[in-house]
């Protein structure tokens, strides 16, 4: 393929579409090279509730006819054992040659790359945290912020104690509506606000990437309750949908299921290679090359065209899960709802932030709190069946620069990743446990005993931070442009640019980086034919 | 192929008819009656028929008829010259023949049996046709010789156990049809005597022990008798005329010489299933124990009798995801399955004994939780929701929950032993 493109990106995730978009606005002739790979099942037709009871094909969305729900049972998250997301997941160590030492290896190879099976959390980063930014990054920040959450639709916007934690409310669709756990949690949250800001928690609406109001083609939520199992109406926003939207412009063209393998200079341009599903290896040169493969297997193209085998940092936030009981609501029916986040909190501890968020438990299997609870399964599933309804489950996050996880090219060109939390983590989670108990019990719920569990080193799947972005860059950074160090007309634009994790949702500032990296190439390329 | 089948409604014919069909091929029933089990084409034929017209176009014939009611006109040559006639038939349309002879066959058989079905290989390997000597022909429907030994066995409470025993070489009907397919299949340019039966002879004492046990599960006692009194006696049915009981067949399994079959297995390629496998009525022992556990799991799980769907899908998955290996469980906790309770983690004497245990404990939780049924029991949709009888239920549930840890922490050492029996009973 002759280099008939101005740009190139790899990766059709939430990064690749969002730097697509400008540069296609901007007349510029786009390819966007992905794994292609696309959901193989329907997600189901009917409300959650309504197809447990009546569906006896109900195992194949739950299990899977190749029995993932099973196979996969010891992998980190539920969304890995459901069958109409495996497609999300399938083949990506393999195909990008990444290997995990102690730590999880998560990306994906499909078309919307990991977006079609995330929790839809979205934030935008403080003034302090963008100040990590170079500072011609952060200033540009602002414009594309409001341009992605726009495009992507988010909801929650309501004036509570996390709206300037989020800062979304000027681009963001009502909230929709919680479930009466929920609306009980934040109902005492107003009358208790005073006291637990004192102890360091506040709490608010979660802000999601989910309509609540119809956009396009793309449908309201209407709580039925499958968020987790596929939702019909496209309420959560994948960027395969911003695939269909690029598939609009006359400029932009798509090379679906081609894996790169490898980037070589070759006079003056780049040698992008790689091989079809079909198995037949070839070639695409390109002059400008937009990384968004995600961030591992983007810091392994980027290392090894860099042939640089120093290791290099990977930010990933240390992550725990908890469950809440409220016993008041004991004897309530089971009924359908959201099932991503609705409530949302910050801690402050001692020497950094926690961020979590609250879920319904009835969109997810029972079995997935069997298995953790040490009775014996029958009586188990006793308790569980009368208990579940007044439970909700939680997550908690804390900054990425308490993971020690570093990346490095061996020397068969694989990407090693491995990593441990620091040693503060233990402590930040523990008094983090003790100030949700705290501040939970006096809104009426209990955290369990023994269900504040800590999850694995890479579990959380928000990995970046491995080239950052820095006014100065070294080899294996990233100019405030995006632009790799010693591989001139290659940027990153993905996770791996960011010079920061911090504790809450990273995707929309990956999209609205991304989306601020498609202008300025737009304009340096207009500049360069002009 | 276009195959022509002898005995098409006889107990090999059903079951390599079934098996040529899934193979896409296309049969001609050549036999007295038609078959109904399935519609296929159909040529009537007796034994006596001067002349037989193939189809053309066929391409094998596979001779498996044979007189087996042992009437008292039956007359040596009939079957002979039958043979004789679709040899001819056969050549004619120029179709490969394939005769299922007997592991009896011999020149001076004491049998008129093994005498006829030595006649017939002489002439079939004269025409260039192949024979094979199938060892003896056991499981699934019970017809033919072993039709009549489970019929014995199921009646009779003592059995004789013949001294000398005669040793038998069985063959499963599914892995004869098999192998007679491959042999129809196969491109080999030459003919030959195939021999097909298990590689290890086993003691006539045996195959029908194994009959009530596996097959019958019943228990049955054995009677030495000496096998010259048994010969004696049958002379005198024979004299009487009796042949009609299929005493003959019995008779001449006193007769039979151990056959070579391990290198004609190896050519086919085929690999026989073990005769405990091949005596249950499902045709494999392994299936079963893997829908015992799965009921015993289930039921467990879910406080009532699965549907048999969920109970199909865990053996589909222990199939998929386990390689068909079952856990071992003691009959007790299969028969029982509250039992299973007793089972924690200190009942296990190895790490991988317990962690496999917790993994199909989880399969079946999945699978009996994304069922109909599952979403009444795991979710309690449909059920009554008191604040009382929630609080009921979790009393219970940890009552429960306490008594069986109590229970199982008693017992550690019975359990542990009971664990290891029926982990050695197999």
């Amino acid at each position: 393929m002759s280099t008939k493109f101005d740009v190139i990106i790899i990766g059709s995730g939430p990064a690749g579409v969002s730097a697509a978009f400008p540069l296609l606005e901007a007349g510029l002739n786009v390819l966007m090279i992905d794994g292609g790979k696309v959901p193989d099942m329907a997600p189901p037709e009917q409300d959650f509730l309504s197809a447990r009871r009546d569906d006896f094909e109900q195992w194949k969305w739950m299990i899977g006819q190749d029995f993932c729900a099973i196979h996969m049972r010891s992998a980190v998250s539920p969304k890995f054992r459901v069958p109409s997301l495996a497609f999300t997941f399938d083949g990506f160590e393999q195909g990008n040659n990444i290997k995990g030492k102690n730590f999880v290896t998560i990306g994906s190879l499909a078309a919307g790359g990991l977006s079609n099976a995330w929790g839809c959390g979205v934030a935008r980063f403080s003034s302090a945290e963008l100040a990590e930014f170079p500072s011609e990054a952060s200033s540009d920040m602002e414009r594309s912020y409001e341009v992605v959450s726009r495009r992507i639709g988010i909801s929650g916007k309501i004036d509570d104690d996390m709206s300037d934690y989020f800062k979304l409310d000027a681009y963001a669709q009502p909230p929709i509506p919680m479930d009466p756990l929920h609306a009980s949690l934040a109902t005492r949250y107003a009358t208790q606000r005073t006291k637990l800001r004192a102890q360091g928690f506040r709490m608010g609406r979660s802000r999601v990437a989910a309509l609540s109001e119809d956009v396009g083609s793309r449908k309201a939520c209407n709580l039925s309750g499958n968020c987790l199992w596929g939702c019909r109406r496209r309420s959560l926003y994948s960027a395969a949908d911003d695939l269909l939207k690029l598939h609009r412009y006359e400029n932009f063209s798509r090379l679906a299921g081609f894996l790169v393998d490898g980037l070589t200079r070759r006079d003056g341009s780049w040698n992008i290679e790689g091989q079809g599903t079909d198995g037949t290896r070839r070639a695409i040169v390109a002059k400008t090359l937009l990384l968004a493969a995600g961030t591992l297997a983007t810091t392994r193209l980027v290392l090894s065209a860099l042939k640089y085998e120093e290791a290099v940092p990977v930010q990933s936030s240390p992550m725990a899960v908890f469950a809440l009981w409220l016993p008041r609501f004991l004897a309530t029916q089971r009924v359908t709802g959201f099932g991503l986040g609705q409530l949302s909190f910050a801690v402050t501890l001692a020497k950094a932030t926690a961020f979590g968020s609250t879920f319904s438990t009835t969109g997810l299997p029972v079995s997935e709190f069997a298995r953790h609870l040490p009775w014996r399964r029958r009586y188990g599933i006793d308790i569980l069946s009368s208990l579940l309804g007044s439970c909700l489950a939680g997550n908690v996050f804390l900054p990425g620069n308490l993971t020690a996880g570093e990346a490095r090219l061996q020397k068969d060109g694989a990407l090693m990743v491995s990593g441990a939390y620091r040693g503060s983590v233990m402590p930040l989670m523990k008094e983090a446990a003790d100030k949700l108990r705290r501040a939970y019990r006096s809104l009426g719920a209990f955290l369990l005993p023994g269900s504040f569990t800590i999850g694995a080193p890479g579990g959380d799947i928000h990995y970046a931070g491995t080239l950052p972005m820095r006014n100065q860059p070294a080899i294996g950074e990233i100019s405030p442009v995006g632009e790799v160090l010693g591989l001139e007309g290659v940027y990153v634009v993905d996770g791996a640019c960011l010079p920061i994790l911090p504790e809450k949702s990273h995707t929309l500032t990956i999209m609205a980086n991304a989306d601020r990296i498609g202008r300025k190439i737009a304009v340096l390329q207009r500049r360069r034919a002009g | 192929m276009r195959i022509a089948v002898t005995g098409a409604t006889g107990y090999i014919g059903t079951y390599l008819i079934g098996l040529a069909r899934t193979h896409n091929h296309y049969i001609t029933a050549v036999s007295r009656r038609r078959p109904h089990s399935r519609p296929m084409d159909w040529i009537p034929w007796e034994m006596s028929a001067k002349t037989v017209a193939l189809p053309p176009g066929t391409d094998v014939v596979v001779h498996l008829a044979a007189e087996t009611t042992g009437s008292r006109d039956r007359n040596e040559e009939t079957e002979v010259l039958a043979a004789e006639v679709l040899v001819a038939a056969a050549r004619k349309v120029r179709a490969k023949f394939i005769f299922v002879s007997s592991q009896t066959a011999r020149p001076h058989a004491p049998t008129l049996y093994g005498r006829i079905k030595w006649r017939i290989e002489e002439q079939v390997l004269a025409a260039g046709g192949w024979v094979v000597r199938p060892g003896l022909v056991y499981g699934a429907s019970a017809r033919g010789v072993f039709g009549t030994l489970v019929d014995i066995v199921g009646r009779v409470p003592i059995l004789p156990a013949f001294l000398p025993a005669p040793q038998v070489q069985p063959i499963h009907v599914h892995d004869l049809a098999e192998g007679l397919l491959r042999i129809v299949e196969g491109e080999e340019a030459s003919c030959r005597t195939y021999v097909l039966a298990g590689s290890q002879p086993v003691s006539f004492t045996r195959f029908l022990h194994e009959i009530a046990r596996s097959r019958l599960r019943c228990h049955r006692m054995f009677l030495p008798i000496p096998a010259s009194l048994f010969l004696g006696c049958s002379r005198v049915l024979d004299v009487l005329s009796l042949r009609r009981w299929g005493i003959e067949r019995v008779q001449s399994l006193f007769d039979l010489s151990k056959m070579e079959t391990v290198s004609d297995l190896n050519r086919l390629g085929l690999v026989l299933r073990p005769l405990n496998s091949g005596l249950h009525v499902s045709g494999s022992a392994r299936k079963r124990r893997m829908l015992q556990e799965g009921l015993a799991l289930l039921t467990y799980v879910l406080k009532t009798k699965p549907e048999n769907a969920a109970l199909r899908r865990y053996v589909r998955m222990i199939e998929q995801l386990r390689g068909g290996e079952t856990l071992n469980l003691p009959n007790l906790l299969l028969r029982y399955p509250a039992l299973l309770s007793l089972l924690g983690d200190s009942t296990w004497d190895n790490e991988a004994a317990k962690a496999e245990f917790a993994w199909r404990m989880d399969a079946a939780t999945l699978l009996g939780e994304a069922t109909p049924a599952g979403s009444v029991r795991f979710l309690g949709l449909g059920r009554q929701h008191g604040l009382f009888s929630r609080g009921q239920v979790l009393v219970k549930a940890a009552t429960c929950e306490l008594m069986w840890r109590s229970l199982s922490a008693v017992g550690v050492p019975l359990i542990r032993k009971m664990l290891a029996r029926a982990k050695a009973a197999l």
